[in-house]
């Protein structure tokens, strides 16, 4: 019996270490990205649409974060700060390259999501979400008071992830390099969230009682799930602060916290593809048309409301329930094609007909349900 | 010591604006679990629109006050009509987590955003209701505006704690949130008391705008901070507690003027928010929260 589980046991961990699918998300975001660009060709609008990858790059922590696993943490914008700050930071006044930078942004957002997860993910639901409510409120107060950080005008000179001949192809590269970090993320979300432990966080948003009662460490999966969250937000931090070349106190702002939600809860806050959308598209609406920069506020309160009202899961989730609905339709239109052609292959008129009706093919009749007893049964 | 009471005076002044706002927020969140983000909005609205009913509209100051507070009583109750009858009486939408914090946030969004559009981004302010000279005696100094704001917080808070407390409507209002479909059963009208509740906070904290603006002045912008604030003394209210809700606030308040006055003018709110972040995050048993809502 103990053989038997243990081979099931490989057999499982085997399909699970062959799922092609967060690879092949990765790669296929990467590369669309970065087709993307190569075609817009380091214009106004390809700049935009690689500050749009750099959000997508933190909307995607989010999805495993606040979409997939309920927990209510409003400190992206911080980690975000921390990514573009640090990457600011180490470039202008340490010497670093554009790589050390991302590597080091990457190893103090691991240990300060380590530390400051390992305290606030002990605060339960609204205790974390009002906890971390407060974190962009007071870091913004500091960046903008600190001098070292440059107080209100920010850090300028800050390096493009990889640099070209001319500002096009610097624009070019950098944005290839911020689809691949995108397509990083992506792969590694997808990856979390087909696997055990993303069966466990869906279990976690689902009932927390019920899965520490399967034995789920319920402590240890949230602060994992900060971390990842956190890291990710600094990484798009730092992919944001090397597009842009500067550093202001606004991207650690809880109006940055605010559009960041955004970003996520209209696109649609359980689909990596409708986050990665919702972040291209609300920051290309947000720079590039002067109607909605300057009505920014209503129009997303306004979208936020008609989404939570009529579709919970955002666009991505009506998307999905449409063309679910397209693809029973579509079923139905071949079942009936299927099925008028069979009577050339031997089946009766009526046989035909039936079939066509979606009747079933087996019914039971005439059953009785007899009680009573121990081996009360029909 | 006179600095120590002025310092303490201002800081009941603005702790009675967070501790109103709390008071707000958690009368409404004991009857719905929802919490109100629109709160700082509306008292935004009350203090602009007042300021340009008479400025600009030329209307007499207690007309701009009653026109200003039936317009925010209206926005209140279109909102509970167009968005949160159908999320929370035909069950439509979303609920839980999201339903919690989203409805009125993005309530808080479209306010701040007609109030751009509207009344542009200069700071405005109503007229003063109590005009004079600060009172003064010996080295101690207080705003007329700032004794206005601090009654009508404790009178408020009082009234709604009492209210909650002694009265059969309040009892039932308390049943709403603590459990919806017990509340029916036994014939109370949840969403009579959802709207009721939610259009009278919001006209509250209109109120208060007005009350308060000559001191402080409002912009469009200036909503979403006193929410936050408001939020997080509701939240050390366990976000039930009016009348708790307002003795934190005041708290809040003197903390902050005390920390600007002796320790940093400029860090005053940084050290504020950090130390609240630490007692939230070291000692969350203080805010008497359970499970989040399902």
């Amino acid at each position: 019996m103990s053989s038997g589980t243990d081979v099931q046991a490989a057999a499982a961990h085997q399909v699970r270490r062959r799922d092609p699918v967060p690879l092949g998300a990765g790669v296929a975001v990467a590369v669309a990205g970065a087709l993307v660009l190569i075609v817009m060709n380091g214009s106004y609008l390809g700049l935009t649409v690689t500050t749009g990858i750099g959000y997508a790059i933190v909307t995607v922590g989010m999805v495993l974060q606040l979409g997939y696993s309920r927990q209510l943490a409003f400190s992206q914008s911080v980690f975000m700060g921390l990514g573009a700050y640090g990457t600011g930071v180490l470039e202008t006044k340490y010497g670093f390259g554009s790589l050390e930078s991302l590597l080091a942004v990457i190893g103090l957002a691991l240990v300060a999501s380590l530390l400051i997860g390992a305290v606030v993910t002990r605060a339960p639901g609204l205790a974390l979400a009002l906890a971390t409510l407060l974190m962009p409120l007071f870091i913004f107060q500091l960046a903008t008071y600190s001098n070292w950080l440059g107080s209100f005008a920010g850090i300028n000179g800050v390096l493009p992830l990889l640099t070209g001949g001319d500002y096009t192809a610097t624009l070019v590269r950098s944005g290839i390099a911020c689809a691949v970090l995108l397509g990083i993320a992506t792969a590694v979300v997808f990856r979390v969230i087909r696997s055990g432990v993303g069966l466990q966080l869906m279990a976690m948003a689902a009932d927390e009682r019920l899965a520490e009662s399967l034995g789920v460490s319920l402590r240890q999966r949230r602060l994992e799930v900060f971390v990842l969250g956190s890291v990710l937000a600094a990484v798009g931090g730092a992919a944001i602060g090397s597009v842009q070349g500067i550093v202001t106190p606004d991207v650690l702002s809880e109006t940055a916290e605010i559009t960041l939600l955004l970003m996520v809860f209209v696109a649609g806050r359980r689909s990596i593809a409708g986050a990665i959308l919702g972040a291209v598209v609300i920051e290309y609406l947000t720079t590039s048309t002067s109607f909605i920069s300057t009505n920014i506020g209503t129009v997303e309160g306004i979208a936020l409301l008609v989404i939570l009202i009529a579709e919970p899961d955002g666009v991505a989730g009506a998307v999905d329930r449409l063309l679910g609905r397209r693809t029973v339709q579509w079923a139905g239109s071949l079942r009936a094609w299927s099925a008028a052609r069979l009577p050339a292959r031997g089946l009766s008129g009526h046989e035909a007909t039936e079939r066509e009706r979606g009747a079933p093919d087996l019914e039971t009749r005439d059953l009785e349900a007899r009680g009573g007893g121990d081996g009360g049964g029909s | 010591m006179s600095q120590f009471l002025n310092l303490l005076v201002a800081g009941l002044t603005s702790g009675a604006i967070y501790g109103i706002f709390g008071a707000c927020l958690a009368v409404w969140f004991r009857v719905c679990n929802v919490l109100n983000l629109a709160v700082g909005d509306f008292a935004m609205f009350g203090a602009i629109g007042t300021a340009w009913l008479v400025q600009n509209a030329g209307l007499p100051f207690i007309a701009g006050i009653a026109v200003d507070l039936a317009g925010v009583g209206l926005a209140a109750w279109l909102f509970d009509w167009v968005v949160l009858h159908p999320a929370f009486d035909r069950g439509r939408g979303a609920r839980g987590i999201v339903g919690v914090f989203f409805y009125t946030f993005g309530l808080s969004l479209v306010l701040e955003g007609a109030a751009r559009a509207w009344f542009g981004t200069d700071a405005w302010g109503a007229p003063v209701i109590w005009s004079g000279p600060a009172l003064s005696v010996l080295d101690f100094h207080v705003q007329r505006a700032g004794i206005l704001v601090f009654a009508l917080a404790i009178v408020s808070g009082l009234a709604l704690w009492a209210y909650l407390r002694f009265t059969v409507s309040g009892r039932a209002a308390s049943a709403c949130g603590e459990s919806t479909l017990g509340a029916r059963i036994v014939g109370i009208d949840t969403a009579k008391f959802r709207r009721r509740i939610f259009i009278a906070t919001a006209v509250l904290a209109a109120l208060f705008g007005i009350v308060e603006s000559p001191l402080s002045g409002y912009t469009y912008a200036s909503g979403p901070v006193i929410s936050l604030i408001g939020t997080v003394a509701a939240g050390f209210a366990s976000f039930r507690r009016p009348g708790r809700a307002v003795a934190i606030g005041l708290a809040i308040g003197v903390a902050e003027s005390l920390l600007g006055g002796y320790v940093s003018t400029s860090y005053n709110d940084v050290l504020l928010y950090a130390l609240l972040f630490g007692i939230i995050i070291f000692r969350p048993e203080v805010l008497g929260l359970g499970a989040e809502p399902a």
